[in-house]
């Protein structure tokens, strides 16, 4: 169980960027719960930045005095009876007959030495551990997948039309296959939860350095520093947690 | 599912070494002070009408968004409970020249239903600083139907459906005694509070021709909305919201209560007509045969061919059930028939 005594820090921000009109992304910081969420929105216009605060908000709300497994399963309800809600249950206008509401999501939870990650989409969560830096999250996105069927390399992706594209998220699809991953924590260990307007222009070696430096409000703020002074077509978040 | 052994033996996304000066979690790290609201969720704090603040988003949909928010005033005077449900337009539907239209259509044809099992609507007013207009109404708590779905995947009870069932078709039956249509019925548009069933969201209602007369109605033709699984197949066509569509959506909620599974493969009544998805279904075990007959009635895709009322589904669950026949009464009535 999560006390108010976490030892748990986080900081965290959220950037609409250079080109979009408005900001879809949605974060979580409750380190007092051991409950961090990033959420990216998708749908255009109001309805992604809808979706991804509705998920944020709902996941506010779950209980959390409880242990690390009964909190999991909440969050896991939670999030299939968003994915019924925005995908099912939509009304839909004549104008408008194919809308959809939908978001990735990726949320940590942590309770003393384990910690759990769930997520849909390709939001990312990482690892910084013994100054190295390991991606924990697998995206759910046609450039992964294409990956994995060996199609292509991580360096085509990059330039591949429609990699972008999310084989899972939250409302996109029917049935919601959720992905979870559970670890013990280590007492130096730090992650960073991101949307991909964030990871996307920053490689890894840049993430790693800034994850580096003894002030997370620095890292975080070089991170966007960074991302900002390019083209920052995306929105972008971050929430990064450490001890 | 779920990936253990990927974060138990990680794979750096860098094997180089990484020799950079290693401060990450020195003593004198930043420290931030305990936050007074989750960091994410303080954007929400925004007051509407000078009197209600918006506290959390409860639900969104194609056109609508409803909050959890607090009656200031109320509170003021010492309301120990001064919550209540506020919906609005959203801002994408909002540049739609009759949204306020649609939602004062809403409150105008809820308050006039004052029924254990629907929603009670307080007010509609305007914020004059953003000229966006909103309606509150009681917060209601609990699972709504789609919830209890994703709990229940393989369907109620007989017992707990007709628990559900009984005062879910006596809500709509008010309101069409009434003449307030409801235009939307769907799982997410039920919930079952502490004190009992409440159908809510009449933002796609219409009042009755010849019961409600010189309230505003909505053109179908200027504007049409839908949830696809749930709709009648006159209503995706265009044609006016009648009593049988809000029944075909009634029937397709409460087959689906009955074993987890949308009657139609979740297909839209187009596309389960196309198809003849309604000669494959099969009456459940658990639902008596006067209550199968009805809801056939009230699921037929041609309106000329559905129920029109809600009469007689009602009274088919409102019949007690025949004792079911245990294995030893059949036996003998089978010896006796024989006989």
């Amino acid at each position: 169980m999560q006390g108010a005594t976490s030892r748990w820090r986080s900081v965290a921000r959220t950037e609409t960027g250079k080109v979009r009109a408005r900001n879809e992304d949605a974060f979580l910081a409750m380190p007092e719960r051991g409950l961090w969420v990033v959420a990216d929105g998708m749908g255009g216009h109001q309805n992604g930045a809808l979706a991804s605060r509705l998920i944020v908000e709902q996941l506010a709300e779950l209980p959390h005095e409880c242990a690390l497994e009964e909190r999991l399963k909440h969050v896991r309800k939670c999030l299939h009876e968003l994915n019924r809600r925005l995908g099912q249950e939509l009304t839909v206008t004549a104008a408008r007959p194919d809308a959809i509401i939908g978001s990735t999501v990726v949320a940590l939870l942590i309770d003393g030495e384990r910690a759990a990650c769930v997520w849909a989409g390709d939001s990312r969560c990482y690892l910084w551990r013994g100054s190295r830096l390991y991606q924990l999250t697998r995206d759910h996105s046609l450039a992964q997948q294409l990956i994995d069927e060996k199609k292509i390399t991580t360096e085509q992706a990059r330039f591949h039309p429609g990699s972008h594209a999310l084989t899972r998220a939250i409302g996109a699809y029917e049935d919601l296959q959720l992905e979870t991953i559970e670890l013990d924590v280590f007492p130096n260990d730090a992650f960073l939860l991101c949307s991909d307007g964030l990871y996307q222009s920053l490689s890894a070696d840049s993430i790693s350095a800034q994850l580096n430096l003894s002030s997370p409000h620095l890292a975080i703020s070089r991170m966007f520093d960074q991302v900002l002074d390019g083209p920052a077509r995306d929105n972008l978040s971050a929430v990064l947690v450490r001890q | 599912m779920t990936n253990q052994n990927a974060a138990d033996q990680p794979v750096a996304l860098n094997d180089e070494p990484n020799d950079l000066t290693y401060f990450a979690f020195a003593e004198n790290a930043a420290r931030s002070a305990p936050p007074q609201a989750p960091e994410g969720l303080s954007e929400m704090a925004e007051i509407l009408g000078s009197r209600y603040k918006l506290e959390r988003l409860l639900g969104v949909g194609g056109m609508g968004v409803v909050y959890r928010a607090r009656d200031l005033l109320r509170e003021q005077f010492g309301d120990p409970d001064p919550y209540i449900a506020l919906k609005t337009v959203s801002d994408d539907f909002a540049e739609y020249p009759d949204a306020n239209a649609l939602l004062f259509s809403e409150f105008a044809l809820t308050s006039r239903l004052q029924h254990a099992n629907v929603v009670r609507v307080f007010n509609f007013d305007v914020d004059m600083s953003s000229k966006r207009a909103f309606i509150t109404l009681e917060l209601l708590k609990g699972p709504t139907l789609d919830q209890l779905l994703c709990d229940k995947p393989h369907g109620l009870p007989w017992d707990e459906l007709r628990s559900i069932a009984i005062p879910l078709i006596e809500a709509l039956h008010y309101s069409h005694q009434k003449g307030v249509l409801h235009g939307d019925i769907k799982p997410s548009n039920v919930l079952l509070a502490d004190d009992g069933l409440r159908l809510f969201d009449y933002g796609l209602g219409q009042p009755m021709e010849g019961l409600l007369t010189g309230l505003p109605r909505l053109s179908r033709t200027r504007f049409n909305a839908w949830t696809p699984r749930y709709a009648a197949l006159e209503l995706i066509n265009g044609e006016s919201l009648t009593p049988a569509a809000d029944i075909y959506a009634l029937a397709c909620v409460l087959l689906e209560l009955s074993n987890g599974k949308h009657p139609f493969q979740r297909l839209s009544a187009r596309q389960a007509m196309n198809i003849k998805l309604d000669q494959q279904l099969q009456r459940p075990d658990k639902i008596p045969q006067l209550c199968w007959d009805a809801l056939l009635k009230a699921i037929a895709f041609e309106p000329q061919h559905r129920s029109q009322c809600c009469t007689e589904l009602l009274h088919a669950f409102q019949t007690p059930e025949p004792a079911r026949r245990t294995g030893w009464l059949n036996h003998f009535s089978s010896k006796g028939t024989q006989g």
